[in-house]
């Protein structure tokens, strides 16, 4: 044993002298080598060099010393943080998100795919963003164009039931009342980059990231990509982190704004929805759309068209496709394209932390916004109205009105809120397409 | 820097949060309409559960049948 172990040190060492001796050798002829590398032959190396040569490769080496002239994904320089540090950053940062995801439960079916698309961008010398990366590959398939989000967006139409909403048609104003987190937080990212000086966004870029008030994830992600693509990462990660922090944003601004008596109301029971209206829905979705704000089209379009599918009853096979198999894919293509933005020198930006302040902000203030509408709603209706849902109407499907229902319990044991809140709930899917409609028109 | 952000964002906010409401007021309107006209001209059939008005007669009745069916069917196969 013992003499095995001396004789395979002793060669270990006889190979590092040597192979130092080559390496010092082959470096003085590396120039004239390298000039005439157009009909470079296969040039034999000693295992040390050959060691030596294969610790270039490694993203190890890549870490530890930077160099000069890599190009980021967009054809940039990049900078030595974000080669080094700045990856070892972004490791830890997805990890975090894997935990989240995986041990917190955090919207797993999104985060996790973008967590590992963020582990795989970071991956240095592979260049996995780059146009012939695959992360580059889906990014440029379905996200630069903003194709993957109207996918979703169909699945989610065939998932949603518009009952109770039909059933109540004025919680629908509630829906509208909560994007005002949406044009809230803009004002408040114009606020920020007038007053602060540390951010420096652009009217785009402030309307991108304040769809997050909206509380819709591919609305977000079809919204920044038109407008502030270069922000996609950190706005997709917010927008999916605070939905999956609802029930911990929300309880508290709604009972803020809220007397005890008032979350104690109780609801009259929604009355039978016909299937016709639920049929013609859709349709008349669409064609106010087609009247008034033909900039939502697409997110409007795709939505009506899983609606349409599913309440006509007769094409079950391709509004059950749309909302499992087809939504299933493309949210693996989603969520691995929006994790290439978690690139380093994309995420580690300044303009990260504004857009995790402002999507908090977003959130609350069209949950406050709802609740106040709510509120007034009730002073005014005969039937009474429970202030509570108005919380619901930041979109948020279902988790919003799941929200609603629980903090109602808790006032009234056994007054259930649930269905009345599913209304300003999907009616916020519709607000939030309408408002994202109405950005989109400004800048076109 | 030539234009007032903050200026120019309250006016996106004004015509948002305008065109938002004024959607959804249509559409609310566009909803009661069209509830009202469907359960005029198409009213809802009164529910309609076939089965329990079924008597116990006439299931037994149905049950001899069916039974007697399969019996015919049986015999004609082992021909």
């Amino acid at each position: 044993m013992r003499l095995k172990r001396l004789i395979l040190s002793w060669l270990f060492i006889l190979a590092i002298t040597t192979g130092s001796i080559y390496a010092s050798n082959t470096d003085n002829h590396a120039t004239p080598l390298d000039t005439k590398a157009e009909e470079e032959v296969y040039v034999s190396k000693t295992i040390p060099q050959m060691l030596v040569s294969f610790y270039y490769t490694t993203g190890l080496k890549a870490l530890i010393s930077p160099k000069d002239g890599v190009k980021t994904s967009d054809g940039k320089e990049m900078s030595h943080f974000a080669q080094g540090l700045g990856r070892i950053i972004m490791f830890g940062i997805v990890f975090l998100l894997f935990y989240l995801a995986i041990a917190k439960q955090f919207e797993p079916l999104l985060l996790l795919p973008i967590a590992f698309g963020g582990l795989l961008a970071n991956i240095p010398i592979a260049n996995m963003t780059g146009d012939h990366g695959m992360l580059g590959i889906i990014y440029n398939m379905g996200i630069a164009n903003e194709f993957f989000p109207l996918i979703i967006f169909m699945g989610v139409g065939a998932m949603t039931d518009f009952g109770p909403l039909l059933s109540n048609p004025k919680t629908a104003l509630l829906g509208g009342a909560a994007q005002f987190g949406i044009f809230g937080s803009l004002v408040g990212a114009a606020m920020l980059t007038e007053y602060t000086g540390i951010f420096d966004f652009t009217l785009k870029q402030c309307s991108a990231i304040s769809i997050i008030g909206g509380a819709d994830g591919p609305t977000s992600i079809f919204i920044a990509s038109a407008l502030a693509p270069e922000l996609l990462g950190a706005i997709a990660v917010a927008a999916y982190s605070y939905m999956a922090l609802v029930p911990v944003i929300q309880p508290p601004i709604m009972k803020a704004l809220t007397t005890v008596e008032e979350r104690r109301i109780v609801m009259k029971t929604t009355r039978k929805v016909h299937r016709l209206e639920k049929l013609f829905f859709p349709i008349v979705v669409v064609m106010m759309t087609a009247l008034f704000l033909p900039d939502a089209a697409p997110l409007m379009g795709a939505f009506a068209l899983g609606n349409f599918a599913k309440e006509s009853g007769v094409v079950d096979r391709l509004s059950n496709e749309m909302q499992n198999s087809l939504i299933n894919i493309v949210t693996i293509f989603l969520g691995l394209g929006v994790g290439s933005t978690l690139a380093s020198d994309k995420f580690l930006v300044v303009e990260t932390l504004g857009i995790m302040v402002i999507g908090l902000v977003a959130f609350a203030a069209g949950t406050a916004a709802g609740v106040i509408m709510a509120k007034i709603m009730n002073k005014l209706s005969k039937e009474p109205i429970n202030p509570l849902i108005g919380a619901a109407g930041v979109s948020a499907v279902p988790m919003a009105a799941r929200v609603v229902s629980k903090v109602g319990s808790e006032a009234r044991p056994g007054n259930v809120l649930l269905m009345h809140a599913m209304g300003p709930n999907v009616a916020g899917v519709i607000g939030s397409a309408v408002a994202a409609g109405v950005l989109l028109s400004i800048f076109n | 820097m030539e234009v007032d952000l903050v200026a120019e964002s309250i006016k996106f906010m004004i015509l948002g949060m305008l065109i938002v409401l004024i959607f959804l007021m249509v559409l609310v309107e566009i909803m009661k309409l069209q509830a009202r006209l469907i359960n005029k001209y198409f009213p809802q059939k009164a529910p309609t559960a076939p089965t329990p008005n079924i008597s116990q007669d006439e299931e037994s009745k149905r049950v001899a049948a069916i039974i007697a069916a399969v019996a015919e069917f049986r015999k004609n196969q082992n021909k």
